[in-house]
């Protein structure tokens, strides 16, 4: 078996740009790690993730499920002692992952997040029922946790099958404008450090 | 004196946690709490916008905020679903920095000028409300009901963005239930994760989150757990019967939302609290 490995020496750099936080910073404490609630259900762990993003490894961030297993509860964040806003920093993976086609076959979570997004997208709101269905429908076998739990709330009537819109016409626009000016941003930055490097590569 | 909030239901509370709106409500009609819900409010962007288009992320909350302060006129937002909540306090936050501002103006449409206080459902009853008008307002108060207080990860996380007094160890809840009659119990998982949305995908991760939390709580006496976000109290009670099924010792431990304790306290009928919704039973420690 051959072994690859593919390095980026931008990805610390391209995380800068997206969310404005410098993993040069870390220096290894672990305190993120220690805190951590998912960090034993993966072979990654934050400070394994920023030191891989100081590296430019991409593979250990982007091959891992640890990044997707990240439920944004900001206890790293909170604990940093150089102030790293680590959550921002696996955010911001979560957007070059899914920008450069690098989720893992076994997050599940990823592919949630976005049904989740479309959903609120498409009505304004987010619509479990509809989150759940789809859920099913791309990943069935999903259906078996989904029925050890279902049916128990819908006797309890903690299931709510209907749906209020919200303004979906706002929603559209904001979607579509805060879209285009990220693109436009993208650009302004990569030209910005391409003027930097003297067109070079 | 009467006060009015605009208020921000959020997703969940029209879904899932259709009990957490309703005492929420009752409990604010008791207290002389006027709720202006936001018309034709959007989702706040929850866990999903901030990893895929953070400007959206920023420019949803800060589009409500801006329709409060300028279309209700108001100066403050109740906004009890504890993940809404974090959406808000981080929107506010971030277009504090002029070049994020201009950006969410441009998606909003108009400016925010920052006149607005958001509040989750612990600061309107500790604050908006009081400690002492609360107390002043209970008819049917706990006799000494041992609580453990759950604050979960976003009421006081990241403290940048939420200004909590104390990030790891919260006390502000466990005074609300102090002044309704309860005793709150010292514990350890205050502040730990419940595993929020992996509950749709990574249940087995879950239940070892919910469990440890829960373990604790009982450790330390607890007769009930009380919980200020919906997908914490969802996790909470909802994963038990899960967990029994893996640990037949499992003793199950109620799971209530805080505006459910205010809401009995001050006199709200058990309809309106949606007692029955829970899987694991809350009637015996309401009654």
């Amino acid at each position: 078996m051959t072994t690859t490995c593919t390095v980026s020496p931008l990805l610390a750099e391209n995380v800068g740009t997206g969310c404005g936080e410098n993993a040069y910073k870390c220096y290894q404490c672990k305190r993120c790690t220690s805190g951590c609630p998912v960090a034993l259900y993966s072979d990654m762990h934050p400070a394994m993730i920023m030191r891989a993003v100081q590296l430019g490894q991409l593979d250990m961030v982007f091959d891992d499920k640890f990044i997707w297993l990240c439920t944004g509860c900001e206890t790293c964040t909170t604990r940093c002692p150089q102030g790293i806003d680590i959550a921002a920093i696996i955010d911001e993976l979560k957007i070059i992952a899914r920008r450069d086609g690098r989720i893992p076959a076994d997050a599940p979570s990823a592919v949630m997040l976005k049904l989740n997004y479309d959903s609120f997208v498409r009505w304004g709101r987010m619509w479990e029922v509809e989150l759940i269905t789809r859920d099913v429908l791309k990943r069935p076998t999903s259906v078996k946790s989904w029925l050890s739990l279902g049916p128990k709330m819908m006797l309890k009537g903690k299931i709510n099958p209907t749906l209020k819109r919200g303004n979906t016409m706002a929603m559209k626009r904001m979607v579509q404008t805060s879209e285009s000016i990220t693109k436009a941003n993208r650009q302004r930055q990569a030209d910005a450090a391409a003027a930097h490097t003297g067109g070079e590569s | 004196m009467s006060k009015t909030l605009a208020y921000y239901p959020g997703c969940s509370l029209h879904g899932t946690s259709g009990e957490f709106d309703a005492s929420f409500r009752a409990s604010a009609r008791a207290l002389d709490l006027t709720l202006l819900e936001i018309p034709g409010w959007d989702c706040c962007g929850n866990t999903a916008a901030h990893s895929i288009n953070r400007l959206l992320a920023t420019a949803l909350p800060v589009n409500e905020l801006a329709k409060v302060e300028q279309d209700m006129k108001l100066d403050a937002v109740a906004v009890p679903c504890a993940a809404c909540y974090s959406r808000f306090k981080t929107g506010a936050h971030e277009v504090e920095d002029a070049e994020t501002a201009a950006d969410v103006r441009a998606v909003v449409g108009r400016a925010y000028a920052g006149g607005v206080t958001v509040q989750n459902l612990i600061d309107v009853y500790h604050d908006a409300v009081g400690l002492e008008e609360l107390a002043a307002r209970v008819t049917r108060p706990f006799r000494g009901l041992k609580i453990a207080c759950y604050y979960g990860c976003l009421l006081t996380r990241p403290p940048k963005v939420t200004l909590a007094d104390d990030p790891e160890y919260p006390t502000h809840m466990d005074d609300v239930v102090r002044a309704i009659g309860c005793e709150p119990v010292d514990w350890n998982y205050k502040t730990d994760c419940c595993g929020a949305s992996l509950a749709l995908t990574e249940q087995g991760i879950v239940d070892d989150l919910v469990s440890r939390i829960l373990n604790d709580a009982k450790a330390c006496g607890a007769d009930a757990v009380a919980v200020a976000c919906p997908l914490c109290q969802v996790n909470l009670d909802g994963r038990q019967s899960e967990i029994l099924r893996k640990n037949s010792s499992w003793q199950t431990i109620p799971v209530i939302f805080l505006s459910q304790l205010v809401g009995r306290a001050v006199g709200v009928s058990d309809k309106e609290l949606g007692l029955k919704k829970h899987l694991v039973d809350i009637a015996a420690v309401m009654a």
